[in-house]
């Protein structure tokens, strides 16, 4: 039998082992440089992977957090949040209808259009309709809902897309929404409570309209219900030029370098739009009221929704900002200024201030026109930013407003006059129906004179010529020194600590641009420097008056009468509340008048009330010391009145200075004591009330 | 052999089939043949509730004579103060009905009361969801309250023939508004039922609690119903806020969970109150014209 060679052993020959082995060694390379590969990966590099792999399935989230309170100096809470209740429709939970939409839709435009297929606008198309679809939903359950109510008006259902309502979804905003937030829930209704621009629900229609959708639109599905907080201004108006408002911000908050610090350097952040202070006190206190944001840390999908939370952390309510003003007070002041009003029964512009005499603490700083920041707490409407233009609401007449002081700034034209020993206050001057300086005649208010005025007289009927006189005697450059003792020229409200808000050409403010450039206080070089040529003696009698070239502000004016009453040159005023605050000022020294000459200026100024210009003001049982005055002043081109007053409260032990202003029309029908007086005389009042039953601010809900 | 391959084949075809024609099928007749399968489930379910009923009475029947004789005692008690305290109601109830002549209030009632008794607890969600022996030819509509004296219960969910689906207070679909007691502003809370833990005590979610609410040390807070929504009259017990500290949440709110007022484990019958006019909710759930 003939071997046959077996063909199922290995070949043995030395050529075939040596084939055998360099397979064997090219495989076990293989397998070594994968075992090492793997094992690098493993141990060494792990670390870093994990942290690659983290950053590019991971995101954080930052929450916006709620803005502190802003309250009175009793805790009565000016400024608060309200929860907004928006309807938002979770994008990722729609895939599956935003699919079955654009098939439809595919297949529609492929039967009749089948070589111009355009994909991106059919998906664009698919993904609004469906959510206008959701969106009419929501907007069926609200309507059905609020049809009971007599103030709702609902908005024409299918208005045109163009329309910018919140019926239609607009979709440049989609288009932005899921290019830049597409993990975030798109927003179908921003206010709940509120919804359609223009809509008056009450508070409690408004909680209604809320309450319905809560419980009867369906729970299930991708229409979620979400709250947030909202600034809201419990009071309106009131105080609405201190208080401010927020604006919308795509800042970071001031805690994200915290936030990336900890863990979470390179990952994506996605952040819901927060809210800074555009004006008053919301932005010069804003890093106080901010606080500190939360953060979530997400999972997302491949197409970048978020799919599962892994971390999330509080964010941190900004702290409170306790003002100095009262609540009762300033109400009183703004009430009162609103019953001005001009011949034709519009509003006539206004300010009032009150100061706390010792502490410098401001009580009531009131501007009319003014503005609702309600509206303008979720954005500013254009509509509404023209209507508060058109009336000049936005200026804070208070403290930017400048204007001359007219026959207030006696008071300092008659101490100039003392100190500098050109009169005394037992002088009696002739006063007749005029006076002439520098070749022009200068009149009084009546035509037959007032004859033997001394300072009481003066202050109490307001002459002209003695102050004419007085002003003479001393010179222009020495009656500017003495109004610059008063810090007539000198920038008030600078914050005391280091803040970074409220800024002003370099100088931190308590309240934004308070009057500060447009401070005049003329001298002699002052003319010339504006190239009106040189100074003369009629520009002195004006000044005298407190006309001519003086501009000053009302809160500067309060300064002056509370600076007055404490018998010191300078008021350092302030918004801010602080209980422990001592009755240091800074730049105040005495104001060098004897004892004698003091009594008189104060006897003068209890004259004004008790028999003078505003003795149609007077308050029984409460005696006050004031200085009226009538200036004139160019209001858009043409000539008008200028209503004033200043004093202090009560006239024997001062605790409240005041000012007020008015800008009235070019008639008789706007006077010192007779415009400005009532106002005054209402916010006195008010404060007797409050100096004698604190107690009763209880009524109200205070600060939590 | 080949025969029993054949034969395994062959049903792992038509298994295949029907999987397949159940698929495809429009979703109107399966929305039918489910329909069909709750009303072909009514009766089971009937019986076993009234095999329940008549365990409990022959439970009730078995107790001895001197038992029912202390039960009778205590009955009497609560009787007799109850009787005394509905003596005290009638100046009450006087003045009412004085005041309503003057004012000429008429009282419309907005719901109609169904009582149902408890069929079956769905033992897919065993604390969440309740099938009562009341159903559409009972005048019941998806989405009305669901009480038991003045607690609420849930809400119906589905409408059968002769039975109806109710979401418990601590099911997940379940969300209403209420109030806090002794939160002097009112303000609206959310109550949201939460996936339970099959062996813990269901709970419900409350949130959306403004930040300045303190809970009254030492009290039990109750939480009502705001009557606001629509859905459930004003002034329904929810339940208790569980005591202990409120978690902070969504940064601006805090959150605590609610304790229901009722043992829903042991509910035996609840009443309907269906609403005498359809909400909008309801016509939501009814129509698709709104596509």
């Amino acid at each position: 039998m003939k071997d046959v060679p077996d063909n199922r052993v290995l070949p043995s020959t030395p050529i075939e082992r040596l084939r055998l082995h360099a397979v064997f060694f090219f495989f076990f390379t293989g397998f070594i440089y994968v075992a090492f590969g793997l094992g690098y990966r493993q141990l060494l590099q792990s670390n870093d992977l994990k942290d690659l792999s983290d950053t590019q399935s991971r995101r954080v989230i930052l929450r916006p957090p709620a803005r502190g309170q802003i309250i009175d100096r009793n805790g009565y809470v000016l400024v608060d949040n309200r929860t907004r209740w928006s309807v938002k429709a979770d994008l990722a939970s729609l895939q599956k209808e935003f699919r079955a939409e654009y098939s439809k839709k595919y297949q529609a435009e492929k039967a009749r259009e089948p070589l111009h297929i355009d994909r991106e606008k059919l998906l664009e198309d698919a993904k609004r309709d469906v959510l206008q679809a959701w969106l009419n939903k929501v907007w069926f359950v609200i309507d059905e809902t609020n049809k009971t109510s007599k103030t709702y008006k609902a908005p024409p259902r299918h208005a045109g897309l163009s329309t910018p309502n919140e019926r239609n979804i607009n979709i440049e905003e989609l288009r932005k929404h899921l290019r830049e937030r597409r993990p975030l829930p798109y927003t179908l209704v921003s206010d709940l409570a509120f919804p359609g621009t223009g809509q008056a629900l009450t508070p409690n229609e408004g909680t209604k309209s809320v309450a319905r959708f809560i419980e009867q639109f369906p729970v299930d599905g991708p229409i979620r219900l979400d709250s947030d907080i909202i600034r809201t201004y419990p009071h309106g108006t009131l105080a609405a030029h201190v208080l401010g408002y927020v604006k919308d911000t795509d800042e970071l908050p001031p805690n994200v370098d915290e936030i990336a610090d900890f863990k979470f350097e390179n990952l994506q952040k996605l952040r819901y739009t927060g809210k800074k202070g555009a004006t008053g006190i919301e932005k010069s206190y804003d890093s106080s009221l901010r606080g500190l944001s939360g953060w979530e840390l997400w999972t997302k999908t491949s197409a970048g929704y978020n799919q599962t939370r892994l971390q999330a952390s509080e964010s941190e309510q900004g702290s409170n900002v306790p003002l100095s003003l009262d609540y009762r007070i300033q109400k009183a002041a703004e009430d009162a200024l609103a019953k001005i009003k001009d011949s034709q029964g519009a509003l006539l512009p206004g300010a009032a201030v009150m100061i706390d005499v010792n502490t410098g603490e401001i009580l009531a700083l009131a501007s009319q026109p003014s503005f609702d920041p309600n509206r303008l707490a979720d954005r500013v409407s254009t509509a509404y930013y023209q209507e508060v233009e058109k009336t000049g609401g936005w200026l804070n007449r208070s403290i930017q407003g400048l204007y001359p002081p007219g026959s207030t700034f006696k008071v300092i034209t008659a101490i100039a006059g003392m100190r500098n020993k050109v009169v005394d206050w037992d002088d009696i001057l002739q006063c007749g129906p005029s006076y002439r300086m520098g070749g022009r005649d200068f009149p009084e208010h009546i035509p037959e004179g007032y004859g033997d005025v001394n300072l009481e007289v003066m202050l109490a009927v307001s002459c002209n010529v003695w102050n004419y006189q007085v002003g003479e005697r001393l010179g222009i450059d020495r009656l500017a020194r003495e109004a610059r003792r008063f810090g007539l020229d000198v920038p008030l409200l600078s914050k005391s600590g280091d803040s970074e808000d409220g800024e002003m050409g370099g100088r931190s403010t308590e309240l934004p641009s308070p009057a500060s450039r447009g401070l005049v206080v003329p001298d002699s070089a002052y003319k010339l420097r504006i190239n009106q040529g040189p100074w003369n003696p009629g520009d002195t009698a004006n000044t005298a008056i407190g006309q001519g070239y003086l501009l000053t502000s009302p809160l500067h004016m309060a300064c002056v009468a509370a600076s007055i009453a404490r018998g010191e040159t300078r008021t350092t005023p302030t918004i801010i509340h602080d209980p422990r605050r001592d009755g240091r000022h800074q730049g105040a020294e005495p104001i060098g008048l004897n004892d004698a000459q003091m009594a008189a200026m104060r006897e003068g100024m209890l004259r004004c009330v008790e028999e003078g210009t505003a003795k149609s003001v007077r308050i029984p049982k409460l005696p006050y010391a004031a200085k009226t005055g009538t200036a004139e002043y160019f209001k858009k081109g043409e000539k008008a009145h200028l209503a004033w007053m200043i004093g202090y409260a009560p006239a024997d032990n001062p605790a409240v200075a005041f000012c007020v202003l008015v800008e009235g029309q070019f008639d008789t029908s706007t006077w010192g004591g007779k415009t400005a007086g009532p106002v005054a005389k209402e916010m006195l009042q008010a404060w007797a009330d409050t100096a004698r039953d604190p107690a009763e601010q209880a009524v109200e809900p205070a600060a939590r | 052999m080949d025969q029993n391959r054949q034969g395994a084949r062959a049903s792992y075809i038509a298994l295949t089939i029907f999987v397949a024609i159940w698929i495809l099928l429009p979703s109107a007749v399966r929305r039918f043949n489910r329909e069909a399968f709750s009303e072909f489930q009514a009766p089971a379910l009937h019986l076993a509730g009234k095999g329940r009923d008549l365990a409990k009475f022959w439970e009730l029947k078995s107790r001895s004579n001197e038992e029912m004789a202390a039960a009778g005692r205590d009955l009497a008690r609560i009787n007799a103060a109850l009787e005394l305290k509905l003596k005290s109601m009638d100046d009450v109830r006087r003045e009412n009905v004085r005041l309503r002549d003057i004012t000429r209030y008429k009282d419309t009632a907005d719901y109609l009361s169904v009582v149902a008794r408890v069929a079956t607890r769905d033992s897919s969600s065993w604390w969440q969801r309740i099938v009562i022996r009341k159903g559409r030819n009972d005048g019941i509509r998806p989405g009305s309250p669901v009480i038991f004296g003045i607690t609420v219960v849930g809400r119906v969910t589905a409408v059968h023939l002769t039975t109806s689906e109710v979401d418990l207070v601590t099911s997940p679909s379940f969300r209403c508004t209420a109030y806090l007691e002794g939160d002097e502003q009112n303000r609206i809370v959310l109550v949201n039922g939460m996936a339970g833990n099959s062996l813990g005590s269901a709970r419900a979610r409350i949130s959306v609690i403004p930040y300045d609410y303190f809970q009254p040390a030492g009290q039990t807070t109750q939480v009502f119903t705001t009557g606001m929504g629509g859905v459930f009259p004003s002034r329904l017990l929810l339940g208790t806020l569980e005591s202990g500290p409120l978690s902070a949440k969504e940064a601006n709110f805090k959150e605590g969970q609610l304790i229901p007022a009722r043992d829903l484990y042991n509910l035996q019958e609840v009443s309907v109150l269906v609403p005498l006019h359809q909400t909008p909710g309801e016509a939501l759930l009814q129509t698709d014209q709104l596509q």
